[in-house]
């Protein structure tokens, strides 16, 4: 079976339909963490500590450490939104309210569910890193910022095709954990490796054996490659790079979430 | 509770709903569904590739492994419309499984599955068009009210359900449910909460309709409301595949058992002709501390039979010729004779153990 196929399914797009209901019901309340996070991160550690700091060089280049940051939590909040998204509100889903249970009484099969999960996760990631961008702007209002501005737009399509692969991640460990009690796994074993070997928050290049490790890393990419395109105009191999690692992820990482969440869901498989 | 529901105080008058007619007449019963329903609650089938009796649910051969035991052994099921079929087993038996490979939730590992005519596996869309579920755990969603819960379910299905908005407005009415209709689930109670799973199982129309122990845990009163849903429904002329633990509730509502064993089909047919294959005819109740009961056991031991224990009393299943020779040899013992009853057939299965 073709388990990519599901994905243009209209019983994904009813899944995700669901989502985007109840949120866009609650979005007062869900507006919040997108503005508010970008802004302390970008106020606490760019502003507060970028003063500290001084000038940082990257790539030849002398910049402030503001300036420095702002691609790498664009890039940040596209990993940690999609991620959070398919583990744990998919998994109160799956475990807690039993929606899946209910969803899969209709025409609707498990595959359309996952998808419609995965879809939700990237989605919402993607909204996130639009945020993002807008809190960006604000800064660069003020002239704090001065980016390459009109390339943001144009990175949505890639960082949603990085969000889905986050997500499929996400979606892995709702597979595998036994209770809510092992949500703090994921956070050791992916949050924590994953987001600061990555050059989100410094640059990691120039360190021997991590340069190598950041190869893999698909947010490494994403990081570097919004950071040359905003702060240079330059789109790079970075974006290549992200690009073909998160489409890899998705090739090896959906058919085992699919084989283990039918485990997961249904005992079978 | 609104006036015109289904679940009116009013239209229960401490009448159970009665044991129905076997389901031999279910071409006339297919045939006369239109004068049976009203039309908010009922279309004729506008897909389905089955003559008039033919069943609406055809299995067969249903083969399941699961950790690595095989649970289900080869079952045939089928449920023609306007029949109840009551699914029944101690636990393990394998009866879940047989209805979850049924409405799509596992694959077999061999045999068919037809709804309606539709392949289940090979036409997944079209066949679980037709097919209705209610899960034996609540799965309404916490997130959307009565109605929400109704609208979103029906955005699941394809094609939508024809004239949704007055089609949900009907059903809550029907099901009693239109005061709470912008209530959330949780602010239902238990047997409110299973009238929306039972709406939110009809509301596309299905053809055939599973209930996964519909009553478990409710109260009386909520449970016969819930019968009484489950006559509308096979007066409707759908196809009903029921499972319960409650042995009145099976008696009351099944047209026909299926007992499942160990996987397999131990009997099935009409109640009281399934009762009399798997127990016997007569079950003789005697306490087993009245004196001289001890000669009881050995008798029996004799015939290579032993009595059904429950609690301080023994069950004995006994053939008319049994019967005859019990009467004779126990003479001076004081004992009740009864016909059996479904809570007989859980004794014997459990008696004879796993096959």
């Amino acid at each position: 079976m073709n388990l990519f196929a599901p994905a243009f399914a209209w019983q994904s797009r009813a899944v995700l339909g669901r989502h985007v209901r109840v949120h866009l019901r609650k979005w007062h309340t869900a507006l919040l963490p997108p503005v508010c996070e970008p802004l302390i991160m970008l106020l606490a550690f760019g502003v507060g500590l970028g003063r500290q700091m001084g000038e940082l060089t990257w790539q030849g280049l002398s910049l402030d450490y503001l300036t420095y940051l702002a691609p790498g939590v664009l890039a940040y909040a596209v990993f940690m939104t999609s991620f959070f998204q398919s583990l744990f509100s998919a998994y109160i889903r799956m475990h807690f309210q039993k929606s899946w249970e209910g969803q899969l009484t209709t025409q609707v099969r498990l595959e359309h569910v996952i998808w419609g999960e995965a879809l939700w996760a990237a989605g919402m990631g993607t909204a996130y890193a639009a945020m993002v961008c807008v809190v960006l702007l604000g800064f660069g209002g003020i002239g704090w910022l001065d980016l390459y501005w009109w390339w943001l737009p144009v990175a949505i399509p890639l960082l949603f095709v990085c969000a889905l692969a986050f997500s499929a991640i996400g979606l892995l460990f709702t597979a595998l954990l036994p209770s809510m009690d092992h949500m703090s796994l994921p956070f050791f074993l992916v949050i924590m490796p994953i987001g600061f070997v990555s050059s989100t928050f410094f640059p990691m290049n120039e360190i021997p054996v991590v340069s190598v490790i950041l190869q893999a890393n698909p947010l490494h990419h994403l990081c570097e490659g919004l950071r040359w395109l905003l702060l240079t105009g330059t789109p790079t191999w970075h974006l290549a790079a992200a690009l073909g690692l998160s489409l890899l992820m998705l090739a090896i990482l959906i058919p085992i979430d699919m084989r283990l969440l039918r485990r997961r869901v249904f005992g079978d498989g | 509770m609104c006036r015109g529901s289904l679940f009116n105080a009013e239209s229960w008058r401490g009448e159970l709903p009665r044991i129905h007619d076997p389901p031999e007449s279910n071409i006339m019963l297919t045939a006369s569904t239109s004068e049976l329903t009203t039309p908010a609650m009922f279309t004729a089938p506008s897909s389905g590739m089955v003559g008039p009796s033919a069943p609406l649910l055809e299995a067969r051969g249903l083969v399941k492994h699961l950790g690595g035991r095989r649970v289900v052994d080869g079952v045939d099921l089928t449920c023609h419309a306007g029949e109840v079929l009551g699914l029944l087993g101690p636990n393990g038996a394998g009866k879940t499984t047989c209805l979850r490979m049924c409405y799509g939730f596992l694959r077999p590992d061999a045999g068919s599955i037809r709804i309606v005519g539709h392949d289940l596996h090979r036409a997944p869309d079209a066949a679980r068009r037709q097919l209705g579920v209610c899960t034996q755990d609540d799965t309404c969603d916490a997130d959307f009210t009565v109605r929400g819960n109704l609208q979103q379910s029906a955005r699941y299905f394809r094609p939508r359900p024809a004239d949704l908005a007055a089609r949900i407005e009907a059903i809550l009415e029907q099901f009693g449910l239109a005061p709470f209709a912008d209530q959330f689930p949780e602010t239902l109670s238990g047997g409110y909460k299973r009238r929306l799973m039972i709406a939110r199982a009809v509301l596309h129309r299905p053809r055939v309709i599973f209930l996964d122990e519909p009553t478990t845990g409710l109260d009386p009163q909520a449970r016969i409301a819930v019968w009484e849903l489950i006559s509308v429904l096979r007066g409707e002329g759908m196809a009903v595949v029921l499972t319960t633990h409650y042995m009145d509730e099976a008696e009351r509502l099944s047209d026909r058992l299926l007992v499942l064993h160990s996987g397999k089909v131990r009997a099935s047919g009409l109640a009281r002709a399934v009762l009399g294959d798997v127990v016997g005819e007569h079950i003789v109740v005697i306490a087993s501390t009245v004196p001289g009961a001890e000669r009881v056991t050995a008798w029996l031991a004799a015939r290579g039979a032993a009595p059904a224990k429950v609690l301080a009393s023994w069950h004995i299943a006994l053939d008319a010729a049994g019967l005859a020779a019990f009467v004779a040899a126990f003479p001076d013992l004081r004992y009740e004779v009864r016909a059996p009853v479904l809570d007989d057939l859980f004794l014997a299965l459990a008696a004879e153990g796993p096959r």
